[in-house]
């Protein structure tokens, strides 16, 4: 599914559903806890962290070509159980980027950057910070509603 | 493009001499048509005036850079708000004439069209060659004069007098061009054509407008439309991303925009940490809570209802993009799921009681898709559904 080619420059974007990704992640969390409560910490994390992945991505809607590479990759790790080596997550280390075009370093971050224009990079960029900071917000409001009694 | 009606040059971005030249004779013998149409009897101002136009047209506009005995100073040029009075100054003599001379030539768009462009490649050109040479320095001189004619003390600003002439030139043959024409905002290359000036324009320019001193074929136009693209987004990214707008330098912006994904992705896996530990009991009126708190004045109903229809659009649309056939039978199957298991969910949705419409209980538990024995039971049985 394509946008039509007039509107994809400069159009106005559309930003993130905020109740459509409440309300998956709620669901997802809510989901982890209930079938997973006997598991350790850290895998509830990785799980809930991946469901909050996807329920932006979801939220994010099939027009993104971030999201899609996203789910992609979710379900990638999914079925091949999540294969060491392939593992992108947070925290993959800048190198300077002196070698190369200059947005290799955005591009490994925003998922499925590698595959795209630069122009189209720094579109899908905006639009994936703007979720990301929804998803965080969100993540924040559910940790300060369960108050001051949890970790 | 438009063909050149006088000299059949379509492409009109290289810089060949014989349309020009083509041009400017038929241009002398235009203006000379004009002008001897409207002067019979030929006053001292209009003999003179005449006699000047009688010349080919580079000639006279050369003439007109000489300024005349009464010009006033190049600063007192530059303060006149208006192009018109500038061709009272630069002639510096017979204002009658000026104006009758306005008059044949507002009357054809066409001719003044070309006038304009043609004193415009004149003068440009000048350190080029002798007449002409520039269809593109001349088109591309022009845009940057479509805002001088509101600025016009700026040209008293600007370092150089060669180019401050040129400026005044053009923006004065295009007031004499197009006086009903508004300021055109047109000082980037963007797409709208250059016949803005007038209708039926014959000439065989490219119709972009292209900024002084760039070139105009269609590789570094297109280069130059995908630059400006970049740029906006850019700067967007740059509003995006908190204290990056101070930054100078692509470079460091991308680092500053780096940066910050990579801080947002750390946020949210130490969220998950945090929410993983805390496993927070989320009764239904929490959910109302933060519902309400992030999206106002939405109801927590309209939001799942909002939730459900969204991820049914989104359904549809992945279906129609990949032409899914697996999009039938596992929405089935997961209905099936939720209907064996229709009192858990209600239960657990129900029992805080949050307002929520028991139709909305279908499609929704069926995206989560209660498959105890999956790793990870959620996403998977939301891509079966929607991809």
């Amino acid at each position: 599914w394509r946008a039509p080619p007039g509107t994809r420059t400069l159009t106005p974007r559309f930003g993130p559903s905020k109740p459509m990704l409440a309300f998956r992640f709620l669901r997802a969390l809510t989901l982890v806890h209930r079938t997973a409560a006997n598991s350790s910490n850290a895998a509830r994390s990785r799980r809930i962290q991946r469901a909050a992945f996807a329920s932006m991505a979801y939220s994010a809607g099939p027009r993104r070509a971030w999201s899609r590479a996203l789910l992609c990759r979710l379900h990638f790790h999914r079925a091949r159980r999540r294969c060491a080596g392939r593992r992108r997550a947070a925290g993959v280390p800048r190198r300077p980027s002196t070698t190369g075009s200059p947005a290799d370093g955005l591009r490994r971050l925003v998922p499925g950057g590698t595959g795209m224009d630069y122009c189209g990079l720094l579109e899908e960029t905006a639009d994936y910070i703007r979720c990301l900071s929804e998803q965080v917000k969100l993540m924040q409001s559910i940790v300060d509603s369960v108050g001051p009694g949890g970790r | 493009m438009e063909p050149g009606g006088s000299s059949g040059v379509g492409s009109g971005n290289s810089g060949t001499y014989t349309p020009e030249i083509a041009e400017s004779l038929r241009f002398e013998e235009e203006i000379q048509s004009l002008i001897h149409q409207s002067f019979d009897g030929s006053s001292a101002a209009g003999g003179s005036f005449t006699a000047l136009l009688g010349l080919p047209a580079n000639q006279a506009v050369e003439l007109l850079h000489h300024p005349g005995p009464g010009e006033p100073p190049a600063s007192a040029a530059s303060s006149s708000p208006t192009a018109g009075d500038l061709w009272r100054l630069r002639l510096g003599e017979h204002h009658a004439a000026t104006d009758a001379l306005r008059l044949p030539f507002g009357g054809s768009s066409t001719f003044v069209e070309r006038a304009a462009r043609f004193s415009v490649f004149a003068t440009d050109d000048s350190p080029a060659s002798s007449s002409g040479g520039g269809l593109s320095p001349g088109l591309k001189a022009e845009p940057p004069d479509s805002d001088s004619p509101p600025t016009l003390p700026a040209p008293a600003g600007r370092p150089r007098r060669p180019s401050k002439r040129k400026e005044c030139e053009k923006s004065k043959a295009k007031a004499v061009a197009k006086k009903s024409k508004s300021a055109e905002e047109n000082t980037s290359a963007v797409k709208p054509a250059a016949e803005e000036n007038t209708s039926g324009d014959k000439l065989p320019y490219v119709h972009v407008r292209a900024r002084r001193g760039q070139a105009t074929d269609s590789h570094s136009l297109a280069e130059r439309a995908r630059r400006e693209k970049i740029n906006a987004r850019m700067k967007l990214l740059q509003d995006l991303v908190p204290g990056c707008s101070k930054i100078t330098g692509t470079a460091l912006v991308l680092d500053e925009i780096i940066n910050h994904v990579q801080s947002l992705q750390r946020q949210v896996e130490f969220l998950s940490m945090k929410l993983a530990a805390v496993n927070p009991r989320i009764d239904f009126s929490g959910l109302d809570h933060i519902l309400s708190a992030e999206c106002g004045p939405l109801a927590v109903g309209s939001g799942c209802g909002g939730g459900a229809s969204g991820t049914a659009m989104w359904a549809s649309d992945t279906a129609a993009s990949t032409g899914g056939i697996r999009r039938m039978p596992p929405p089935q199957q997961i209905w099936h799921l939720d209907l064996v298991h229709p009192q858990q969910s209600s239960t657990v949705w129900e029992n805080n009681g949050a307002a929520h419409p028991h139709f909305l209980l279908s499609p929704a538990i069926s995206l989560v898709g209660y498959d105890p024995a999956g790793s990870v039971p959620l996403n998977s049985n939301q891509l079966k559904m929607e991809l």
